[in-house]
């Protein structure tokens, strides 16, 4: 049993690893022998490559972490307060309110309506907010949210808190949430996650190239990658497309450094996230 | 009470949505009159730069001068540009420029589904100094059903596909590449290469030349011959020439001329590494020395066949004014001015004198460290190529001979005729994906076509071939009395 799950515990290690080693091998040798597990020559020209555009990378740097931070705090908070009221027997449209939130589950409008809705009535182009409203509320989590409260926290501790004077909002904040821990740590770190991976909505909303996330600057890359394989024909006539591709190990490089930091955050909510998954997963 | 609560919800929402809606004012067109400075938004292709800031800062100077209007001009990357162009189109966004061509923001789609404006007569109005300078194939070509729909820039209008070579391993090996005129004609040459230099893979990977005028995409089956019966549209792959050369590629693929990972291969073989012998390019008048200079090596190039004028070849690259603009006639001033003045056109292009580049006394330029790091533009998307100015090096009769170039152009049978596919959607999408499946081992010389070309096109038959066939001969056909 440890054998097969310390395999498989590095089948999945394994891929990351690979990139780290391609982004420390010498660009010569990538171009020589292709991809190896242990490069004729290492070198760290890929991170100086970065180094150098350091101005670029900080700011998108930057831009992700902002991001992160405010979304993932704005989702938490709209999503424990939105699941506690719909937990609460005494919410008199708690009904209304968990259907509204299941029915986005259910059905979207599609991308074009996102587009105009988030362009044109909120006029949010540009902004951080394009980044960071979009993913703010996720009603899956809130259905989570909302089993966990009922779980978690029992009748009879809210009752004596009332009797005690205490108001809602005080009941919430000092015995709900507490309480919760678990629970939100888990859509926390889910959060976290989404907001850092998240390149779609800077692709669509952000043309200022200084406010662009880390992820998008690589999907960047990505996406004029695809393109010149394309249209060979076009890029040959005009360098101007080719200088803007990194080459293989500055590709890699940017990965570890878009990944590695979220990936070593991981260990710090795990505690939570044991309990809190398998709290939330049952439905009443 | 459930209901109430529903009801009081809806209402919400409409409230927030006319709200919204009522916001937008309804601004009038300017029209004739330049007293009211407007903002124009201009969608660019490429990647963005850093110091665009402080050039279009200097644009905007000029520009509200002449015109009384700003540019506000957006950067979209190359791989994103056609994406998010087609959102904005979509959803019915406002504004009022965009770059288009056959290969990014498609031009012959939008046109047909109302994105673009109709220009013939506010280029007839505002666009007067700009049509004395754009090659008259390119107004022509670009016309759908006698309207034109976009600016097109003033470049080469012809396309002519060349082998180039590496010049170090011709000269070094004695080699003559006189009398190369066709990919068949390589053979004894890359032998040569086979043999004697180990690290050089002789051929560049590329699909190989195949003499038709494509509708749609370069490599769909359906197109119209260049030579003999030049009024029936065929399925290219069925043709007796396009089964000689790919027996050729295939033979040399077999000789390992070509990389055994061809068919899959992503390798752009920049120019800078000289690992190869000999690639297929496009042309354009002294465009050996664009690559020589780029490569650090000496290029010499042989042509594959006479300059074409296509209609991917006049649409490569265009600037169209959207159906949403609120200023379609200071829109078409400014690309009038883009496309004429001399100062506006290069501004944009080399950016500011003394800091991106040094003029010379002879009105030659030469680029500064800072452009190439911050102002590095795609000055074949902008407009008008033959009033840029030129470099040091650049030969003296550079425009004179991209003139000459247009004017021994030939215009393809089919130029000006516009494919409408929507009637064959479906089919259109099913022999794509049969065409991505077989057309790049083909192309490249990977598999033996004697055996994977009936294959392939027994599967476009079966996708419908026949059905777009008779669309388009039916619509060319309607066209071409027309004419």
């Amino acid at each position: 049993m440890h054998v097969l799950l310390g395999s498989f515990a590095f089948m999945c290690i394994f891929p990351f690893l690979y990139v780290i080693i391609i982004s420390i091998s010498n660009e010569q040798s990538l171009a020589e022998n292709g991809y190896q597990l242990i490069p004729e020559q290492w070198s760290l020209d890929a991170y100086k490559y970065l180094w150098d555009m350091k101005a670029q990378v900080l700011q998108a740097y930057g831009v992700t972490i902002f991001v992160t931070v405010v979304g993932t705090f704005l989702s938490v908070t709209v999503i424990s307060m939105y699941a506690y009221a719909i937990s609460r027997k005494q919410f008199k449209f708690r009904k209304q309110f968990t259907f509204i939130a299941f029915f986005t589950m259910l059905f979207s409008g599609g991308m074009v309506p996102f587009y105009i809705v988030m362009t044109q009535f909120l006029d949010l182009k540009n902004t951080m907010w394009a980044l960071i409203l979009p993913m703010a509320v996720n009603a899956f989590y809130i259905i989570i949210m909302r089993t966990f409260f009922l779980r978690s926290v029992p009748e009879a501790i809210l009752e004596s808190a009332r009797i005690d004077g205490a108001g809602e909002m005080r009941i919430f904040l000092t015995i709900v949430l507490p309480l919760s821990i678990p629970g939100i740590a888990t859509i926390a770190l889910f959060s976290t996650l989404a907001y850092w991976n998240d390149w779609f909505n800077a692709l669509l909303f952000i043309d200022d190239p200084n406010k662009i996330p880390l992820q998008s600057l690589l999907m960047r890359i990505e996406n004029n990658m695809d393109f010149i394989k394309q249209n060979a024909m076009l890029s040959n006539q005009n360098s101007a497309i080719l200088k803007s591709i990194p080459q293989d190990s500055a590709r890699m490089a940017m990965v570890v450094i878009a990944t590695l930091p979220i990936a070593l955050s991981y260990p710090f909510f795990q505690k939570y996230f044991i309990k809190g998954l398998t709290i939330g997963g049952v439905k009443d | 009470m459930k209901k109430i609560g529903i009801l009081s919800l809806v209402l919400l929402l409409l409230t927030g949505v006319l709200a919204a809606c009522s916001g937008g004012g309804s601004e009038k067109s300017s029209g004739d009159s330049t007293d009211e400075e407007v903002k124009l938004t201009w969608y660019m292709i490429g990647t963005p730069q850093k110091d665009t800031k402080d050039v279009m800062k200097e644009v905007n100077k000029y520009t509200k001068e002449k015109i009384n209007a700003t540019i506000d001009m957006k950067m979209l990357d190359w791989g994103e540009y056609n994406d998010r162009m087609q959102v904005i189109t979509t959803s019915g966004e406002n504004y009022d420029i965009a770059f288009t061509s056959s290969w990014a923001n498609n031009y012959a789609l939008n046109a047909r589904k109302g994105a673009f404006l109709g220009l013939n007569d506010l280029m007839d109005k505002y666009g007067k100094d700009m049509k004395k300078l754009i090659d008259p194939a390119f107004l022509e070509g670009a016309q759908i059903d006698g309207e034109l729909y976009a600016v097109p820039a003033n470049k080469e209008v012809g396309q002519q596909a060349v082998l180039s070579f590496n010049n170090e391993l011709v000269k070094k090996h004695n080699l003559d590449i006189s009398n190369v005129n066709s990919i068949a004609d390589l053979e004894p040459l890359l032998k040569v290469i086979k043999e004697k230099e180990k690290n050089v893979t002789p051929i560049a990977t590329f699909d190989a030349y195949l003499p038709f005028d494509s509708i749609l995409q370069e490599e769909l089956p359906f197109a119209f011959r260049l030579d003999g019966d030049t009024d029936e549209v065929v399925n290219k792959y069925e043709e007796e020439i396009t089964m000689e050369t790919l027996k050729t590629m295939h033979e040399y693929y077999k000789k390992g001329y070509i990389q055994k990972d061809a068919a899959t291969s992503t390798d752009s073989w920049p120019l800078e590494t000289p690992n190869w012998f000999v690639r297929k390019e496009i042309y354009q008048p002294y465009a050996e020395d664009v690559w020589s200079r780029s490569a650090g090596y000496e290029i010499v190039t042989r042509e594959l066949h006479e300059p074409y004028i296509f209609n991917n070849s006049v649409t490569g690259s265009m600037q169209a004014i959207s159906a949403t603009s609120k200023n379609p006639e200071r829109s078409m001033m400014f690309l009038n001015l883009l496309n004429s003045d001399e100062y506006l056109r290069n501004l944009l292009d080399k950016g500011i004198k003394g800091t991106h580049y040094e003029e010379n006394e002879d009105g030659t330029i030469k680029d500064l460290p800072a452009r190439v790091e911050n102002y590095n533009m795609p000055s074949f998307a902008i407009g008008n190529q033959l009033i840029l100015k030129l470099y040091e090096d650049d030969p003296k009769d550079k425009w004179e001979k991209f003139e000459e170039f247009n004017k021994n152009s030939t215009p393809s049978p089919a130029l000006g005729f516009y494919f409408d596919s929507n009637p064959v959607r479906t089919e259109i999408a099913a022999i794509s994906n049969v065409t991505s499946e077989f057309s790049p081992a083909l192309l490249k010389g990977a598999v033996d076509p004697e055996e994977y070309l009936p294959a392939f096109n027994k599967k476009l038959k079966e996708a419908g071939m026949e059905k777009v066939l008779d669309e388009i001969q039916k619509q060319y056909d309607e066209w071409k009395k027309k004419q």
